[in-house]
């Protein structure tokens, strides 16, 4: 973030324009935790308290406490060629994946005018709010998005994205439109949490949309997105209603109000998917100089059947901003998970601490 | 720990004590500039001025007292909330930071030579190389 290094080139820029240069920023969150209490799900053999801390990375934590399950280190290279053009590369190493480094994103980039930029290659799928910046825990308040929210299987795709930036009176607009693909070979979270057994997810023809509109104090987003799901358990392709494949469509709207040291984050999505599975998460916060209490509520419910996947979490916490570029937080999570037939991880008490550092 | 929770008290009380911020720009540049319009600029919300030219922000070194000042009463952010902001943007393809100067002096030299820019300093440093739009 900081670009001390190029600061003497300021003027250099100027008098240059063709001149080219490799931006490296980075982010880094080492973080532990254990839980206090929980039922585990004995019927589908997670017989010890177990809290998911994030679905779609699987991070897990138990009764012993650890530092693999949400602990990551990123490192964003961004080399801009010159009128406009840039190449953005970022690899990111996860505790939950053994720290192997994984280029998560690597996107070509052209700004064609002051609004429009067009980016293509492999990037976040930008369903929810918090997508884009899911792996920068400096850029929110909790220790992760909350995770009942966050239940993508799917959260990168390859593709085009047309972004827009600009603004009417005091408020500014942006939006993007996108398209592409996504052949997870092996699903993490269907792999190693549903399935148990290799399971390759495989979403097409994906075509989606935000916009976002904010001002001094409040920012309202919206979003829709529609794919088509194809799946393969093992090698056996899995068949809806007869047929190998199924769409579904995504809604989603946040709003964030800013009162100064008082704040508001809302967020309210549904997935429709052979039925709705409606997500929602309302967080309060409150800044005392550098210290940042907050409390937050979420919840994933699915609308069909008696016993359909049903949970939620009630956490509270700080964030401590102790650096100009990190911050310590600590946070307490209780989940409730209601459903037999769909259980997750089962109902649990954890507490996790951590610091997250830009650089 | 203690020692850290009396170094952020005395940072922060030092910058609410700290002197008063000018922006400048070249003295050529010739555009009405407000204080909504210093924030979308140094927010990357706006990337040009009225007349449509170019419009890249400078800011200064995190520490410098004048740095809080301003991301306080023109971008009523404290830096870390601006870091976070800045962050969402960076790691997300949306948007790249100000270009950071270490003093006044620099600023005031940068801008002396480039009609794109726009900077912030010390009240009183500025001098007849720039041009002082707005004062806080």
């Amino acid at each position: 973030m900081n670009n001390k290094v190029l600061l003497g080139c300021a003027l250099c820029f100027a008098a240059f324009p063709s001149f080219s240069d490799v931006n490296i920023s980075g982010f880094t969150s080492i973080n532990a935790g254990k839980v206090l209490s929980g039922t585990g799900v004995p019927h589908y053999g997670i017989n010890e308290p177990t809290f998911l801390a994030d679905y779609p990375i699987v991070s897990v934590y138990n009764e012993d406490i650890t530092f693999k399950p949400e602990s990551l280190f990123g490192l964003q290279v961004t080399a801009d060629v010159s009128e406009g053009l840039s190449a953005t590369a970022q690899i990111v190493a996860r505790g939950a994946d053994d720290f192997n480094a994984e280029f998560e994103w690597a996107y070509l980039s052209y700004e064609i005018n002051e609004n429009w930029t067009v980016q293509a290659g492999k990037k976040r799928l930008p369903l929810f709010y918090y997508s884009d910046f899911y792996d920068v825990g400096y850029a929110y308040v909790w220790m992760r998005a909350p995770a009942d929210n966050y239940t993508w299987q799917i959260f990168n795709y390859n593709g085009v994205n047309a972004l827009y930036t600009g603004s009417i009176g005091d408020w500014s607009l942006s939006g993007n439109i996108y398209f592409g693909r996504e052949d997870d070979k092996e699903n993490k979270l269907l792999s190693e949490f549903f399935f148990g057994e290799p399971t390759r997810e495989i979403w097409k023809d994906i075509i989606g949309g935000v916009i976002q509109t904010s001002n001094d104090w409040l920012e309202i987003r919206a979003t829709a997105m529609s794919y088509t799901n194809q799946r393969y358990i093992g090698g056996e392709p899995s068949t809806w209603n007869g047929k190998d494949e199924r769409d579904g469509n995504f809604y989603g709207l946040a709003v964030n109000a800013d009162f100064g040291n008082f704040f508001v984050l809302s967020e309210l999505n549904r997935l429709d998917l052979d039925g709705n599975l409606d997500t929602a998460m309302l967080t309060l916060g409150y800044r005392i100089d550098s210290f940042t209490p907050f409390v937050s509520y979420s919840t994933f419910d699915q609308k069909d059947g008696d016993d359909g996947e049903d949970h939620n979490t009630t956490s509270f916490g700080i964030r401590w901003d102790f650096h100009s570029n990190a911050a310590f937080k600590i946070q307490y999570d209780e989940v409730e998970d209601n459903s037999y037939e769909l259980a997750v991880a089962g109902d649990s008490k954890a507490i996790t601490i951590g610091v997250d550092m830009v650089f | 720990m203690k020692n850290l929770i009396i170094l952020t008290l005395v940072l922060f009380t030092s910058c609410s004590l700290s002197a008063a911020v000018d922006v400048i720009v070249h003295p050529s540049n010739a555009n009405a500039i407000d204080a909504g319009d210093i924030k979308k600029i140094f927010t990357g919300k706006a990337k040009s001025f009225a007349d449509g030219s170019k419009a890249l922000p400078i800011t200064q070194a995190d520490g410098n007292p004048v740095t809080d000042e301003f991301n306080q009463n023109v971008l009523s952010k404290s830096s870390s909330q601006l870091k976070a902001y800045w962050s969402k943007l960076v790691f997300t393809g949306k948007g790249t930071p100000p270009e950071e100067a270490a003093n006044d002096a620099e600023v005031v030299s940068l801008v002396s030579k480039n009609p794109n820019l726009i900077g912030f300093v010390s009240k009183g440093s500025a001098d007849g190389s720039v041009k002082v739009v707005q004062s806080f």
